[in-house]
């Protein structure tokens, strides 16, 4: 099949040229159509979980998403100076015209309300701050207002008085950037010398999406450009290394293409398949060219030479096209789809980049004119710097074979214990160089404040039971009213709004009802009522009890910067009720006390406030956790504190209690992605070893081309641990692609060794012969990956430096390994191996 | 013909720009929103629902005397609904020189309490309705100019005397000439959009004083609306005075709470 393959190449160029053409046009032009998203929260799939429960929560609440602008004045009196004030007010309402922005759920102190006690026996409502206070006698009085106020406590105004803060409610968290664009645009154009920063977990997303798309338009070139570089450097020859630049170019854009073309986004993850596509793609052309300038001298049959030189290489490249993409493969068996998406384009592409590859470079090659080729001549991969290093690096692992095994067991050893100490970690935060402004933002603002990442603890009665109740109760009821409770029930409204329909009902029928009907319909009212009360779990001074115990849990764990909740509201209103004093900052003794204290509270002009904590029928309430590290590490610790002390207190029967919130969603499905990971790793080892044995038909082939690639993965994941390098996603990403290509210079060494020595049956002239071509093309192959994926490193984004830096040590490392460890061993098992 | 309609409606506005014939339109208008007759009570049933349809019910029953018409007057208003807030009690005693008396009681924490606001426009009990809605916005505190008028309304528009006191930038009304119900007002914020409104939809003649029976005000901001329904309203009654004293926030006049026999329509 090979031999057809290419011999078509060679005897119809054209008809290769013309193709590969057609089809890298069509793919390019649907590049136009490519669609960036950010967001973690499509690391979930859209029917997961926690991701579900997540936006019914928001939705639910009316939770929007929030972007935090603090202003930080570090003088003694802090924000609380008339210009500040000022320059709050100016920017506040400013933010509120900015389109997307949903203003009338805006915190900021001049746009929330206070209540207060105003003379004896009386109490006032009042916006907090309306217009910035002129004296100091107000601006103390607006001090004490707001540490009297635990909700705004910390959150709007930090505790030392240094830093308020704006929250920044949005109606679609992929305009975070424009939105913080145009705040900083606001805030330039103040009057004062506050220090501002712009922080919230959309802002960093959607910034980091706009600068990945920077990324993508220049990471890539450079990679190219890089690799361009470098195979001039080996062949010097513009012609001649044109053909692997286009077989990566046509891949990249076919499968860039397609991918887009199929009406997938491009998300972090596959924003970097150019940058991993590019170099891969050139590795078998490598292996083609150099094993062509070996072979071709100007007398000798050009075709005949092509046709060798593929037969030659066709095994070991499709077995390492295929290890390379099995690995990538195995990506799909996460349960991350953007970490699918990715694995599978990237796999691919490999697969399309061998088949070009074997169709079109015997094409071009066929294609070039014979002075162009000339050049080559003068060149001679044995004899280049990097053959003299791998040549001395073999003699060395042959003579001392036994001290390089027991040094690779060492290292391996060592490496176990780095993978021990491994911290599984990641924060979207943490995208950003340690100097970017939205990570300066972070660190300052949660200096200051109680914490800038949202997380909400829900606490949900059941209501069934009561449901089933209420209609049982009413079987026996007239024939009116059976008929409307099919009429409502058939709406298939929730039960709060099925008790709300059928007593508007009952009222209005009651108006003029007289006799049986009449006494059947007050009695029906007050079932409904009672039915009411009964859902209105969250009104009850003893649930409200345990939502405080559960704040004070929260606060407990110490990761915890401060929680508020309904029971806060309550007892703030029924504070000032009560007179204002410090003991009077309690939960009224009875339902009916709540629900007047909160009529009061919704008295505001914010009324719409309180149902971000409780659902209308007071069936859910929800907890506002505001934590200070966006860490999955620490959002994992609050949980696990909180599900070890709800155990040990667990709610008032059929009250269940759940998370939601970005910070938590993010922690899922890092979660997800560790476990997704191992499984994917553990499937392309066993894929890889079985084809390994299949490739070689021997066990122990197979057992040692893995051993190079164990090493090295064990040795990287050793270095991350012991580095202190969070475990985070491009890191976990890492683990099943390096199997693929870290066992391509495994199959590559052992094959031609094996061929080798199959002609001549001597175990040193074998490694002799193998210390020429083949180490040098396995020693280029790994320089140019390397060296291609380096433009990573000047990313300005993390991950990408992160998947940079490792993937070059990988290449360079598994290249080691390789050249070291397997001549090593094969002198060790040489009777084994070479019977 | 557009130009014809346009040279038309400046004839009538020049036939009206008359100030003192806007001020009449107003105190009418002011008159009928919230002085019908000496006195009155009304059932009134709130329905609040948000922007997803969830709805919360208020109930209650609201008392009116008037001291000086077009002027200063009393107001108590009684819930019974939803359950846990029945016998809350909120009492008004508007002046038009001074800033309103108001009073809470609640019945749950046995608590009276003055409650003292320089703002009216705040959310009556978390509906879309202002406490201004309920019992009425000073006329005197706005300029008004009348924009046009056709065979069946009147439109205004006004602005604030103090613009930092309230929210908006200008509100639109349009008064029926019969009436001079005010039968939608329409609120703009600084950037000339339309963020709240407050309709009329049912009207009916009680005891010959054109009567309100139905209206609605919509937050366009949250998607959110409140309709307010009056039931058995019925007016010149007799109400004392003591009916709005401090005792009835404890002691709400039953009498008058109750539903009145068929007064003359």
């Amino acid at each position: 099949m090979q031999q057809q393959l290419s011999n078509y190449g060679i005897k119809k160029p054209r008809v290769i040229f013309f193709w590969v053409f057609v089809l890298s046009i069509v793919t390019a032009a649907l590049i136009s159509k490519i669609q960036i998203d950010t967001d973690p929260e499509n690391m979930l799939p859209v029917k997961q979980i926690d991701r579900q429960f997540h936006n019914q929560i928001k939705s639910q609440f009316n939770l929007h998403d929030m972007i935090v602008v603090g202003a930080v004045n570090r003088a003694t009196e802090g924000v609380y100076n008339q210009k500040s004030l000022q320059a709050l007010l100016k920017l506040t309402d400013q933010i509120g015209h900015v389109d997307g922005v949903i203003d009338y759920d805006l915190m900021s102190l001049s746009s929330v309300d206070n209540i207060k006690q105003s003379g004896p026996g009386s109490i006032q409502f009042e916006w907090l701050m309306k217009q910035a206070p002129t004296s100091d006698a107000d601006i103390e009085s607006l001090a004490e207002s707001v540490d009297r106020l635990p909700l705004l406590k910390n959150t709007l105004v930090s505790s030392d008085h240094k830093a308020t803060s704006i929250y920044v409610p949005i109606a679609d968290k992929n305009q975070s950037y424009r939105i913080s664009t145009e705040i900083q645009t606001i805030i330039d154009s103040l009057d004062s010398e506050d220090e501002y920063h712009i922080t919230g977990l959309p802002v960093a997303e959607d910034t980091f999406g706009y600068q990945m798309f920077v990324q993508m338009g220049v990471s890539a070139p450079l990679a190219g450009l890089m690799i361009f570089v470098l195979l001039w450097y080996f062949f010097r020859n513009f012609k001649f290394i044109a053909a692997p630049m286009i077989v990566a170019m046509v891949t990249v854009i076919v499968i860039m293409g397609t991918m887009i073309g199929m009406g997938f986004t491009v998300h972090i993850m596959s924003s970097m398949i150019a940058i991993f596509l590019m170099p891969i793609a050139v590795v078998d052309s490598i292996h083609i060219m150099s094993e062509f300038v070996e072979k071709y001298h100007v007398d000798s049959d050009r075709e005949a030479v092509v046709k060798t030189v593929v037969a030659n290489l066709f095994k070991p490249m499709l077995f390492t096209s295929v290890t390379s993409a099995v690995g990538f493969f195995s990506l799909m068996l996460t349960p991350i789809p953007p970490v699918q998406i990715f694995g599978a384009f990237v796999g691919s592409g490999i697969l399309l980049a061998f088949v070009l590859t074997i169709l079109f470079i015997p094409a071009y090659l066929m294609s070039l004119k014979k002075e162009s080729l000339d050049s080559l001549q003068r060149l001679h991969h044995s004899k280049s710097k990097l053959s003299g290093f791998v040549k001395g690096m073999s003699q060395f692992s042959l003579k001392h074979n036994k001290f390089v095994i027991v040094i690779f067991v060492a290292v391996f050893i060592i490496s176990i214990w780095g993978v021990l100490q491994i911290k599984i970690n990641d924060n979207p935060i943490r995208w950003f160089k340690t100097d970017h402004p939205i990570r300066v933002a972070d660190k300052v603002l949660n200096d200051h404040f109680a914490g800038t990442y949202d997380a909400y603890l829900v606490l949900e009665a059941e209501t069934d039971s009561i449901e089933k109740s209420f209609y049982s109760q009413l079987n026996d009821s007239g024939q009116e009213i059976q008929r409307q409770i099919k009429n409502i029930k058939a709406q298939q409204t929730s039960f709060e709004q099925q008790l709300n329909e059928l007593l508007f009902w009952t009222e209005d029928k009651l108006f003029d009802a007289t006799d049986q009907l009449a006494i059947e319909l007050s009695q029906l009212i007050k079932l409904i009522e009672h039915k009411q009360n009964q859902l209105a779990v969250f009104k009850s001074p003893n649930s409200l009890d345990y939502v405080t115990q559960l704040q004070v849990a929260l606060g407990q764990s110490g990761l915890v910067g401060k929680s508020n909740s309904l029971a806060d509201i309550v007892k703030t209103v029924n504070r000032e009720l009560a007179g204002g004093g410090d003991q009077a900052f309690v939960l009224p003794k009875t339902k009916a006390g709540v629900a007047q204290t909160l009529l009061q509270y919704q008295s505001s002009h914010r009324p719409q406030d309180l149902w971000h904590f409780v659902t209308k029928s007071y069936t859910s309430t929800v907890v506002w956790v505001q934590l200070k590290s966006g860490d999955n590490q620490d959002m994992s610790a609050v949980v696990d504190h909180m599900n070890d002390y709800i155990s040990h207190n667990p709610p008032a029967s059929g009250i269940s209690i759940n998370w939601a919130g970005k910070t938590f969603l993010n922690k899922v499905w890092q979660e997800e992605m560790v476990a997704g990971m191992g499984k994917s790793l553990v499937s392309a080892f066993i894929v890889v070893f079985l084809m390994m044995v299949f490739l070689f038909r021997s066990v122990l082939f197979g057992f040692l081309a893995m051993l190079p690639l164990t090493l090295t993965i064990v040795f990287i994941y050793g270095l991350i641990g012991w580095v202190g390098k969070d475990y985070d996603m491009p890191i976990a990403v890492l683990s099943a692609l390096t199997l693929g290509l870290s066992v391509d210079f495994a199959i590559h060494f052992l094959q031609r060794a094996r061929d080798i020595h199959a002609k001549n049956k001597s175990f040193e002239l074998t490694m002799q012969t193998m210390f020429k071509e083949p180490a040098a093309a396995i020693s280029k192959n790994a320089v140019v990956i390397a060296i291609g994926f380096t433009p990573l490193l000047f990313a300005p984004l993390l991950p990408y430096v992160t998947v940079g830096f490792f993937l070059a040590t990988i290449m360079v490392v598994s290249a080691l390994v390789t050249l070291l460890m397997l001549p090593a061993m094969l002198k060790l098992l040489r009777s084994l191996v070479f019977k | 013909m557009n130009k014809l309609l346009g040279i038309l409606t400046l004839l009538t506005t020049i036939e009206i720009v008359d100030a003192s014939q806007i001020e009449t339109i107003i105190d009418q208008a002011n008159l009928a929103s919230f002085y019908a007759g000496n006195d009155g009570r009304s059932d009134a049933r709130m329905m609040i629902v948000d922007a997803k349809g969830n709805k919360q019910l208020r109930q209650f029953v609201i008392l009116r005397k008037d001291l000086e018409e077009g002027a200063d007057q009393n107001f108590l208003v009684v819930f019974n609904r939803p359950s846990d807030v029945k016998g809350t009690v909120f009492m008004v005693h508007k002046k038009i020189k001074n800033e309103d008396d108001r009073w809470l009681y609640l019945p749950a924490l046995d608590l009276e309490k003055r409650i003292s606001s320089s703002d009216n426009r705040t959310s009556f009990v978390g509906s879309d309705f202002f406490y201004e809605d309920v019992s009425g916005r000073n006329p005197s505190i706005d300029n008004h100019t009348l924009v046009k008028q056709d065979d069946d309304l009147y439109y205004i528009k006004s602005t604030a005397k103090t613009p930092s006191e309230v929210e908006f930038s200008y509100y639109t009304m349009q008064i029926n000439r019969q009436n001079y119900l005010p039968m939608l007002i329409e609120y703009y914020n600084q950037s000339d959009e339309l963020y709240r409104r407050v309709e009329v939809l049912e009207v009916i003649e009680v005891q010959g004083y054109p009567t309100v029976m139905k209206s609605k005000v919509s937050n366009l901001k949250t998607g959110g609306y409140t309709l307010l329904e009056f039931r058995q309203p019925a007016y010149d009654l007799g109400m004392d005075e003591a009916v709005f004293g401090l005792r009835s926030l404890r002691n709400p006049p039953k009498k008058w709470l109750a539903r009145q026999k068929k007064a003359k329509q």
